[in-house]
């Protein structure tokens, strides 16, 4: 079999370059903007004000897992613009006929998109996290008219690492995410990431709406499903009151409801990255 | 949309596909191209299944699309990024092709007239050298002395390796320059022929009167008389009026193709579009 019908190195670094050379401006602009909004949105959510309760106001690993959630619908978004030569049939045939194979303009798609889009996106939230620190840091008023040193301040906000997102809980005690659970919650993002990647693949327009609509429609599927096993083998459910069968663990300590999500979680992704290579080889004008 | 449809290209031919709206002209463009699928039958361009699009396949075809768009960039900096991609691409043919068009490589390409952008589209796919060139209405939007400076460019830019299939409208932009004709309607080839066959039968002129006796095989009003189709009957040959012979195909007045070996209704699994 010839594999070079399939992947060249050379023609795949020409795929990449072509795609640099002719989006480089609207990736410089897009990783500007994305550094200007991420650090808004982490600095309005950090305290202003010291009040008596000190403790209330400490921005910790878990405000920080908030923001960065919130930020990760940014990167979605930036995934969500994948394949925009998809947009309508002129820039879609000049796409189709680029001499490259599917699977490396799929894979171009990947890299630019997910991969360098992912490795940015963590180097911008942490430069923004220690930015939006150390201004909120040198503006914070305390509302006491007591006079903090810099170094009292600093206790408000914690300063930020990566290995912070992986505590779960902070109360009573210090507790982390099993490797299970992180890995889904990676996974989870991942899938939501392929879902917004494959849009144009599978819209034309209003993508990105119609992709969230099919999300949300999943999801109620998913809870629909849940739904229905609780009213098969807990005849005590009334029609989509299942929280009360939370009660019941399995036997590595997740409810039920957890387990079907997370392995979700797992598989989705690993089901929407060759859905998505076949639709696009199978596109036609 | 096409049934029974059967057609062999050689390289080394200029081909005009001639049609009425809605005929299957731009239907057989995408499937030679490799843009959509044949539902049935079976499909060959230089040795490839065209929908398979297999890279080497997508680098030795090139479709100049009668709408077209471009992104935001300079024209060197196009080149620069798509250039590349096709192996024999010859940067001095693009060069001599954007003197003659008078083409700025500083210039952005959005901010060009129609025509400019596709002068420089057709200077683009002539300088890759494709053996497949696919040209969608090229002369649209092209002021007279660039149809005139795109049938000489074509002309000498073109080899014996090359295939070039135009599909127009604008019959008269290229008649002096194809050396095959092919119509299509309702998804059926009813014509195809090559030009030196057609002035070896058939005679093109302008008669000021028609008598009964007059062998016509087709004709049409203008100023002057008469534009006619006659059997060619003498050695001297006639330059090609393509409109008029359009016409006469198109109102079965030339019903049957003049060369009968070279159209070949295919059955079963070869029913499909062979070019070569």
């Amino acid at each position: 079999m010839n594999s070079n019908k399939f992947f060249s190195f050379s023609r795949f670094n020409l795929l990449l370059r072509n795609d640099i050379l002719l989006n480089y401006k609207k990736y410089l602009l897009t990783i500007a903007g994305a550094f200007i909004l991420g650090f808004i949105v982490i600095y309005s959510n950090m305290p202003k004000y010291i009040q008596k309760d000190e403790l209330h106001w400490v921005f910790g690993s878990q405000k920080y897992f908030q923001v960065f959630i919130m930020c990760l619908i940014g990167l979605e978004a930036f995934v969500g613009s994948s394949f925009s030569e998809l947009s309508n049939k002129v820039k879609t045939s000049n796409y189709l006929l680029l001499p490259a194979s599917t699977f490396e303009k799929y894979l171009s798609k990947f890299v630019i998109h997910v991969i360098a889009a992912i490795i940015l996106f963590l180097i911008i939230f942490w430069i923004d996290a220690h930015l939006a620190r150390y201004v909120t840091i040198n503006n914070i008023k305390d509302t006491n008219d007591s006079v903090l040193s810099y170094a009292e301040k600093e206790k408000f906000v914690q300063v930020f690492n990566y290995s912070m997102l992986l505590i779960r809980n902070t109360y009573p005690t210090i507790t982390y995410w099993s490797w299970f659970e992180g890995l889904a919650i990676v996974f989870g993002i991942f899938s939501v990431g392929m879902y917004f990647f494959n849009v144009k693949l599978f819209f034309r327009k209003l993508g990105l709406i119609k992709t969230a609509i099919s999300l949300i429609a999943v999801i109620y599927l998913g809870v629909i499903t849940m739904t229905i096993l609780s009213q098969l083998f807990y005849p005590e459910t009334k029609w989509f009151d299942i929280s009360k069968n939370m009660d019941y663990r399995m036997e590595n300590g997740l409810f039920n409801i957890e387990y079907w999500m997370y392995l979700s979680a797992y598989l989705v992704s690993l089901f929407l990255i060759p859905l998505g290579y076949f639709k696009l080889k199978e596109k036609e004008l | 949309m096409f049934n029974d449809f059967s057609l062999e290209l050689e390289s080394g031919r200029i081909v005009g596909l001639l049609g009425k709206n809605g005929a299957g002209k731009s239907t057989l463009l995408n499937l030679i191209a490799g843009l959509c699928q044949p539902k049935q039958g079976s499909m060959e361009v230089n040795g490839f299944v065209p929908f398979n699009r297999n890279p080497n396949f997508l680098a030795d075809i090139y479709m100049v699309p009668e709408e077209f768009s471009f992104p935001s960039v300079s024209i060197a900096c196009y080149v620069k990024a798509f250039s590349p991609l096709y192996p024999t691409f010859d940067n001095e043919k693009l060069k001599s092709i954007f003197a003659e068009f008078e083409i700025q490589p500083s210039s952005n390409l959005n901010k060009l007239s129609h025509g400019q952008r596709k002068k420089f589209l057709i200077a683009f796919a002539l300088s890759t050298n494709c053996k497949v060139l696919v040209f969608d209405e090229p002369t649209n939007g092209l002021d007279i002395p660039s149809k005139s400076q795109f049938r000489k460019i074509l002309v000498s830019s073109v080899t014996d390796e090359q295939l070039v299939i135009i599909s127009t409208h604008q019959v008269k932009d290229i008649d002096t320059i194809i050396d095959k004709v092919v119509v299509i309607d309702n998804g059926t080839i009813i014509y195809q022929e090559n030009t030196e066959n057609i002035t070896q039968k058939l005679y093109f002129e302008t008669a000021t009167t028609l008598t009964d006796e007059d062998k016509v095989l087709y004709s049409e009003k203008c100023p002057f008389g008469y534009r006619v189709i006659r059997p060619a009957t003498t050695v001297a040959e006639s330059s090609i009026d393509l409109e008029l012979l359009f016409n006469a195909i198109i109102n079965n007045k030339i019903t049957s193709p003049l060369t009968p070996q070279i159209l070949v209704p295919l059955t079963g699994e070869e029913r499909g579009t062979s070019t070569k």
